[in-house]
């Protein structure tokens, strides 16, 4: 699949603020005092900011941008809908608890308030997984690891977001990042899985069936209906070099999860945890970015199978 | 509310001829639909034909009169007004025509109005007059008109309702596009065999059940090792051979002398055979003998004679003609060949198609059903565009005739307005008695004997293109490969004005572009052109416009009238007569008009007769008038529907002032339908014959006697071997002899016989793409995304061995050059065969396309490594590369070898000629 | 409402039959197609780069070819491509804006262009490719069984066919209802065993397509003499001694 640059940034940017939002939801679920206002409040302000930013870079990649209001209307069948409207009824949520947070912290409805925007931020994220994982001709999306691994990566990324706003608002890092750590290595551990996964996967189809021939016969293109390339080819046939693959799977892992899970550490034991916690938040942002490349690069679509990709 | 409209006409993507009804809205071209009533295409229409909206909207139209003002080839023209192109033009012809009429060579291509441009040459007197034909497929035409009196060139179609074997030899798309189609659908509904012998599986080969992939120019022994089978299995109708064909008639045996192997007649002229039942020799003809088919009988002088069929079994049944001894040539297993002749035997003879119809054949007798072999035979450039081509299809009419399949139900069928009598038609026009007279005929014909070539005393040849020499006897439909390289050897001396009407003889129907660019572009000493004017009449801006020096910019299809007539080649099909007219649908926007109308106009400006009167007043103001009026002979015109004073006349009646109305009224077309009695054994079928005849469809009514033996061919082997007053350059004597051999003959491809087999180890060959029709389409939005460039396909194990995969940069190199594209490895061809798709290729700059359009940077012409000419043996002249009978263009004797580019050369291909886009300049004054 | 689950009880379900025994490639379909659609009711079909170095535009049909099977088997197959109007279509659920859409009565998918945002999701969602991208229009695109056409009651009746269908020159293509057992093309599906492509992802495609056929001479004629050579066969001699009449 073609990776769209706003749809890698859109998905990046909300994992992180979604995550971040999550994080300061539980943080007021679990009655965090007044001295974590700013924290909040400050967090909040990014959450907003970056999960604005993803939508607009989402409603850019739409064709008829004027229209993109249209999308909430069918939330009973459609993730993107519900995505779009989960995206929206967090606002109100976010708000009500920052201000929840900021006239009564720790009150009872605060702490409600603080969970419910946990959930929104964790539903959010779910439903955009789930647009991944419900398209069927997608064998590296539809699949059982898509949603909890977009779930772990916003929570881990949230994670590390949370790390270095404590850090600045605090000095310290503190719990949160163990959490970030703990959260880089299930987000490793659940990318290497996942690869394990599709790389086990046979192809979902073969171009015989897709042509209505029994299944197990040979079949090759001879040509294709037009020479230059096509829609469906420039946006289902993306290929990319195994070797380069390759490379840029260790590099995710190595700046998207390995060095954020040392930085954590580092920073849980107090070392430079300014500079190991934005570093973190850096190397994450890079390394999802990477991966979320990865993600589109290497699904293959069963349409391509029409132009004898692999898939 | 816009203003909604439709109109019948005929389509002209191709030369398909089928019938559209165009939908309008406020007057532009809205959608194109297949005319469901049109007898060619019921409906239905081609991607050519769908995508007719955009060639009407095309950049590349030409939109005024242009004269040349830089060099030619470059592409500097100036637009100029229609009354000075007329001018220049009828003054450059009246000067020629007043000296040797023949200095004009009108040559033109994919003329639906050959009656038109013909009679134009005829009656300007020159005798350089040809079209398409020669290039194409005079082979079957030429093979068929003397063997059956009909062709599959247009000429013929299988019997889609009753065949049960179809054999489709070496057809990719063909003239009949969508009939084809549209048969091919009803074979397989009623769950027919289609077999296809072709060395490439795509398209009808794709879907024939079985796929027969024959080595390049082997077809001809193909067949005859099928006759072979059939013959030593006596698997032979022969009763249908004495009935309708001269297999019994006696052929002189008395070698070197003048009547050695002509056939014995009696005095009065009738053929002879022997009757076995008075054990006496008797006229051919007459019914109630039991004619022997072998033996040797003595005639009244002594000589002997054998029949016919007698030689040829003879020749056949030897063991170089079993399956096992021509396997390999063919790349079919002697076992295929086998069951394949027990197919056909079956299916012939154990599956009879019966009709339950009476009729009556010419000796009166009545037969009570119509009785048929249903194998039907369908043949096309596969066997035509070989230099063994005219052999191999007079094999395969051979094969039909043997099989009793010739026009009978379930076999092939003759398309109205055929059969003719063997051989179609007239001999070729002669010059007159002065220099502006007309010629004696039309000036292509059908010769039968040496003296009715167009040769010189020394037995050299008039024409330009040397067709109707010794050369090329039976080139009926001339060389039009050849004509540029011809005036280009002749010189000033001979040719003056060049005049070439649609078609694009300076790249895709170039045997090679580049020679032919640069004989059109070579300058004489005082820095004249060595061919000194070029007239090019097209509607869109191709390779070849670029070469002339006058332009005169043609309408689209739908700007126009035009008349697909009887006379030419008409949309008759196997149940009658029919013909069409195109009507103009659009109005030109641009200072364009129809070619006809121009021609007709130059006619009259010259006071040609039949344009002009005594006076020298013209006749005619359009091409719509002279498709009403004009009688090629009384009570014969263009159009043969609605014709006579009250439009009830068919085929013959005098003018109908309202003729184009009627056509119009029906749809654009006319079709009568024969009856039932009339649509079989039409050679000898009493109605059909007679009605044909009153219809003005043939001279006769006689029976049309089909040759197994072509006693023409043999007449001319005579003269090669000294006979009679006409006799060949010492030069040609051999070749004469060998090839005008009256019983069909295999022999290697020249060219091939001549390429290095060890240099040269593969075969090239181009196939016809359905959804692009030769350079038409490539300025078509929609066609081009479909084929903007081809690929050189070849089989995966040659691929392999050569370390070749898809899509890597080769060299194709034959023995006269080398031309650059990318390969494509399938499974589906011949091992030794490579192909691509036929011009794809474009010349930079042509057909209004950007500069580095993919048609020229990566689309190639495999003409670039093709060549005019074989290598010329020690000294003497070169031939050209075509048939020897024929001078059918020898496209796919080509053979090559290829070798994969190194890494360095660019992604390019190779020949690339410097871009030349039309820049026209405008005159001041003058509006764009 | 655009969920599929709708369509109710036996309602109609048209769609294509595609014959993959005569489809001979010729890509008139496909051309007529985009013919018929570039001035249909719609927006017209863009075309990008149509004199250029790349060109292409948005086509609701397409014709593949491919090679199948070995040696005795082999086959070239010529292969239409185009929207399926599948009973579980996945490109009408995952539409946010209800754009795309399946229709009750007749089951034809649609896709209405003057709300469609042109977020592609549907486009992903079609396992066969048979959803284009307008980009002029920002808007999706593909077949719409010529709902302009089979429901055109100013047309004459034999005239409400799909334009693919009434151009198609190897008759390869049939339209009707393929919920009726008895219509022609439910027939021709039984008769000739059609298929759905890519079964196993349950989209239930509504056309089906034909699978190539070989016809045989069923007991050829077998009376060749295994060797042969020696002038001419005995049977042929027999044939000659025949008493013939002219
Ligand atoms: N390698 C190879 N070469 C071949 C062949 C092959 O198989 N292989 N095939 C050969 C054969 S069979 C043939 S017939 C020739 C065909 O070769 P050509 O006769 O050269 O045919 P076209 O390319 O169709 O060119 C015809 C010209 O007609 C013009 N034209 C189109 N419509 C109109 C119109 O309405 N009015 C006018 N005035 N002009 C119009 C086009 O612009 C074009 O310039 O090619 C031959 N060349
Ligand atoms: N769409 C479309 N239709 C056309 C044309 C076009 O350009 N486009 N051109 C028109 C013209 S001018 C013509 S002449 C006709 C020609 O129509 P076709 O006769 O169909 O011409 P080609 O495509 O040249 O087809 C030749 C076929 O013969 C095969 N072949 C080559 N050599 C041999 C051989 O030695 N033996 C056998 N058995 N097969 C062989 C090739 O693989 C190819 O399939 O088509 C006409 N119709
Ligand atoms: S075959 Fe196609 S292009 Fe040719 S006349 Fe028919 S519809 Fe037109
Ligand atoms: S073929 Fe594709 S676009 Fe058409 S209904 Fe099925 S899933 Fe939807
Ligand atoms: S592109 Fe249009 S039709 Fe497709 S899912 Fe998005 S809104 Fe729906
Ligand atoms: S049904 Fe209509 S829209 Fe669909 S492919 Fe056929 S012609 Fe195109
Ligand atoms: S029009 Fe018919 S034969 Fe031609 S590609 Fe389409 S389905 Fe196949
Ligand atoms: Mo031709």
């Amino acid at each position: 699949m073609k990776p769209a640059a706003s749809i890698l940034l859109l998905t990046t940017l909300t994992g992180f603020a979604y995550g971040l939002l999550a994080w300061l939801g539980l943080y007021g679920a679990a009655g965090a005092s007044e001295s974590a206002d700013t924290l909040v409040l400050a967090g909040i302000g990014i959450v907003l900011a970056l999960a604005t930013l993803g939508l607009i870079a989402s409603a850019l990649h739409l064709g008829r941008k004027e229209r993109a209001w249209r999308a909430m209307s069918q939330w009973r069948s459609s993730w993107l809908s519900r995505e779009g409207l989960a995206a929206l009824l967090t606002y109100p949520i976010v708000l009500g608890y920052a201000w929840a947070q900021y006239r009564a912290a720790g009150s009872l409805g605060t702490r409600l308030l603080g969970g419910i925007a946990a959930l929104a931020a964790l539903s959010t994220v779910y439903c955009t997984a789930m647009i991944y994982a419900s398209l069927k001709p997608i064998r590296q999306w539809h699949n059982p690891h898509t949603a909890p691994d977009y779930l772990i990566y916003a929570l881990f990324s949230g994670a590390t977001l949370l790390a270095l706003l404590r850090t600045i608002v605090f000095g310290t890092a503190g719990i949160a990042a163990v959490l970030a750590a703990f959260g880089a290595l299930c987000a490793l551990v659940a990318k290497l899985a996942y690869w394990r996964h599709v790389d086990a996967q046979g192809p979902l189809a073969t171009l015989a069936s897709a042509i209505g021939l029994p299944k197990d016969t040979t079949a090759r293109p001879l040509d294709a209906p037009h020479f230059s390339e096509n829609f469906i080819l420039r946006e289902m046939g993306f290929q990319i070099a195994r070797r380069h693959a390759r490379k840029l799977r260790r590099i995710a892992l190595a700046l998207g999860f390995g060095l954020p899970l040392l930085l954590s550490v580092l920073a849980s034991l107090g070392v430079l945890p300014l500079l190991s916690t934005s570093l973190a938040v850096a190397c994450a942002a890079l390394g999802l970015l990477t991966e979320r490349w990865l993600f589109f690069a290497q699904a293959t679509h069963v349409a391509a199978l029409y132009y004898g990709r692999r898939i | 509310m816009s203003a909604k409209s439709v109109a019948y006409t005929t389509c002209y993507m191709c030369a398909c001829r089928c019938g559209i009804k165009v939908h309008l809205e406020d007057g532009r071209l809205r959608y194109i639909e297949g005319n469901r009533n049109h007898p060619v295409n019921r409906g239905v229409l081609c991607a050519k034909g769908s995508a007719g909206i955009m060639t009407a909207v095309s950049p590349a139209r030409l939109t005024s009169p242009l004269r040349r003002i830089g060099p030619r080839g470059s592409g500097s023209f100036e637009a100029i007004s229609w009354d000075e192109a007329l001018r220049t033009l009828t003054e450059r012809l009246a000067a020629i025509r007043a000296h040797d009429p023949n200095r004009l060579a009108l040559f033109t291509g994919r003329d639906q109005s050959q009656s038109l441009t013909g009679h134009f040459a005829r009656m300007f007197g020159t005798i350089n007059f040809a079209a398409h034909g020669g290039f194409c497929s005079v082979n079957m035409a030429a093979a068929g008109l003397y063997s059956l009196g009909g062709a599959f060139w247009e000429f013929g179609e299988p019997d889609w309702e009753y065949a049960r074997l179809f054999l489709l030899f070496g057809v990719a798309e063909d003239h009949d596009s969508n009939p084809i189609k549209l048969g091919l659908a009803r074979l397989k509904a009623r769950g027919a065999k289609i077999v296809s012998f072709n060395p490439v599986r795509t398209g009808y080969s794709a879907i024939a059940d079985e796929f027969v992939a024959v080595t390049p120019g082997t077809d001809g022994l193909l067949v005859l090792a099928l006759i072979h089978c059939l013959l030593e299995s006596g698997h032979i109708d022969t009763e249908f051979l004495i009935r309708y064909t001269n297999a019994h008639h006696l052929i002189i045996d008395a070698a070197g002398t003048a009547d050695h192997g002509l056939i014995a007649r009696d005095a009065e002229g009738r053929e002879l055979a022997f009757d076995r039942r008075s054990g006496a020799l008797a006229p051919a003809q007459a019914i109630g003998i039991d004619p022997a088919l072998t033996g040797s009988f003595a005639l009244p002088d002594g000589r002997h004679a054998r029949p016919a069929f007698a030689l040829l079994a003879e020749r056949f049944t030897a063991p170089e003609y079993a399956p096992e001894a021509v396997a390999e040539r063919c790349g079919v297993p002697a076992a295929t060949i086998r069951r394949l002749a027990g197919e056909i035997a079956e299916v012939a003879f154990r599956q009879p198609v019966v009709i339950e119809q009476p009729w009556t054949d010419t000796h009166g007798r009545r037969h009570a059903r119509m009785v048929g072999r249903p194998v039907a035979i369908h043949a096309m450039r596969g066997i035509s565009a070989h230099s063994n081509g005219f052999h191999s299809c007079r094999a395969i009419h051979v094969l039909q005739m043997l099989l009793g399949a010739v026009d009978t139900p379930g076999s092939w069928r003759y398309k109205s307005p055929y059969p003719k009598p063997i051989p179609a038609g007239a001999a070729p026009g002669r010059p007159g008695d002065r220099p502006a007279a007309p010629l004696t005929a039309a000036p292509l014909g059908c010769p039968t004997r040496p003296e009715e070539l167009l040769v010189d005393a020394q037995g050299e040849a008039l024409r330009l293109d040397r067709a109707f020499s010794w050369e090329a006897p039976l080139a009926i439909h001339g060389l039009m490969h050849m004509v540029i390289a011809r005036a280009f050897e002749a010189g000033p001396e001979k040719i003056d004005t060049l005049f070439l009407y649609m078609s694009n003889m300076a790249w895709n129907s170039a045997m090679n572009p580049g020679e032919t660019t640069r004989m059109l572009s070579t300058t004489e000493a005082d820095g004249s052109y060595r061919i000194p004017f070029v007239v090019v009449a097209d509607a869109f801006a191709s390779e070849t416009v670029a070469y002339a020096d006058l332009v005169l910019p043609d309408t689209t299809y739908l700007e126009r009238y035009d008349c697909i007539s009887l006379l030419d080649r008409p949309i008759g099909s196997a149940h009658g007569p029919a013909d069409a007219i195109r009507i103009p649908v659009l109005k030109p926007e641009r200072d364009v008009r129809p070619f006809q109308d121009v021609l007709i106009e130059v006619a009259g400006r010259l006071a040609l007769a039949d344009f002009a009167d005594a006076q020298g007043r013209p006749l005619y103001a359009s091409y719509a008038e002279y498709i009403v009026r004009h009688e090629r002979a009384p009570g014969i015109g263009p159009l043969a529907g609605f014709r006579g004073a009250d439009g009830q006349a068919l085929g013959r009646g005098e003018p109908n002032p309202q003729q184009l109305q009627r056509y119009i009224d029906n749809g654009g077309f006319w079709v009568h339908h024969l009856p039932a009695e009339q649509l079989y054994f039409k050679y000898a079928n009493q109605a059909y014959l007679t009605g044909a005849r009153a219809m003005g469809l043939i001279g006769s009514s006689e029976p049309i006697v089909l040759q197994l033996y072509c006693e023409p061919l043999q007449r001319f082997r005579l003269a090669a071997e000294g006979h009679g007053p006409c006799v060949p350059p010492q030069r040609l004597r051999e070749r004469v002899r060998r090839y005008f051999d009256p019983l069909p003959l295999w022999y290697v491809p020249l060219e091939q016989a001549v390429s290095e087999r060890a240099s040269y180890p593969l075969h090239a060959i181009t196939q016809r793409p359905m959804a692009m029709y030769h350079s038409w389409g490539s300025h078509n939005a929609w066609l081009r995304q479909i084929l903007p460039e081809n690929r050189i396909y070849l089989h995966r194990d040659l691929a392999a061995e050569l370390g070749i995969e898809d899509e890597d940069w080769v060299w194709v190199i034959s023995r006269t050059g080398r031309v650059k594209g990318r390969a494509r490895t399938m499974s589906g061809v011949n091992r030794n065969t490579v192909w691509t798709w036929n011009a794809i290729g474009k010349r930079s700059g042509a057909w209004a396309l950007a500069a580095n359009a993919p048609e020229s940077r990566r689309g190639f012409l495999l003409n670039h490594v093709i060549s005019e000419f074989l290598p010329a043996e020690d000294g003497a002249a070169a031939h050209s590369n075509s048939d020897p009978v024929t001078g059918q263009a020898a496209w796919f004797d080509l053979t090559v070898r290829i070798e994969r580019c190194g890494a360095e050369t660019p992604d390019e291909t190779a020949p690339h000629p410097e871009a030349n886009p039309l820049r026209v300049r405008v005159a001041m004054g003058r509006a764009t | 409402m655009t969920m599929v689950a709708n369509r109710p009880p036996g309602a109609r379900q048209l769609g294509l039959v595609i014959d993959l025994d005569t489809c001979v490639g010729c890509h008139a379909c496909a051309v007529n197609c985009k013919e018929w659609n570039t001035g249909g009711e719609a927006a017209r079909l863009p075309d990008y780069d149509p004199y250029g170095t790349e060109p292409d535009g948005v086509w609701f049909n397409r014709i593949h070819s491919y090679e199948t099977g070995t040696d005795g088997s082999a086959r070239t197959v010529n292969f239409p491509r185009s929207c399926l109007h599948c009973e579980n279509p996945l490109c009408v659920t995952v539409c946010p804006t209800g754009a795309s859409f399946k229709r009750a009565d007749d089951g034809i998918v649609l896709i209405n262009t003057d709300i469609c945002i042109g977020c592609k999701l549907c486009s992903w969602a079609c396992p066969y490719g048979a959803r284009e991208f307008d980009e002029t229009n920002g808007v999706m695109r593909k077949c719409t069984l010529c709902v302009d056409r089979i429901y055109d009651e100013t047309l004459p009746e034999a005239e409400r066919e799909p334009a693919c269908v009434a151009t198609c020159p190897a008759k390869a293509r049939h339209f009707g209802d393929l919920a009726d057992p008895q219509s022609k093309v439910s027939q021709l599906v039984r008769d000739r065993g059609g298929v759905d492509l890519l079964e196993d992802l349950g989209y239930r495609p509504t056309n089906k397509y034909l699978p190539p056929r070989q016809a045989q001479i069923p007991s050829p004629a077998r009376e060749a003499p295994a060797r042969s050579g020696s002038g001419l066969g005995t049977a042929l001699l027999k044939l000659l001694d025949k008493a013939l009449s002219r």
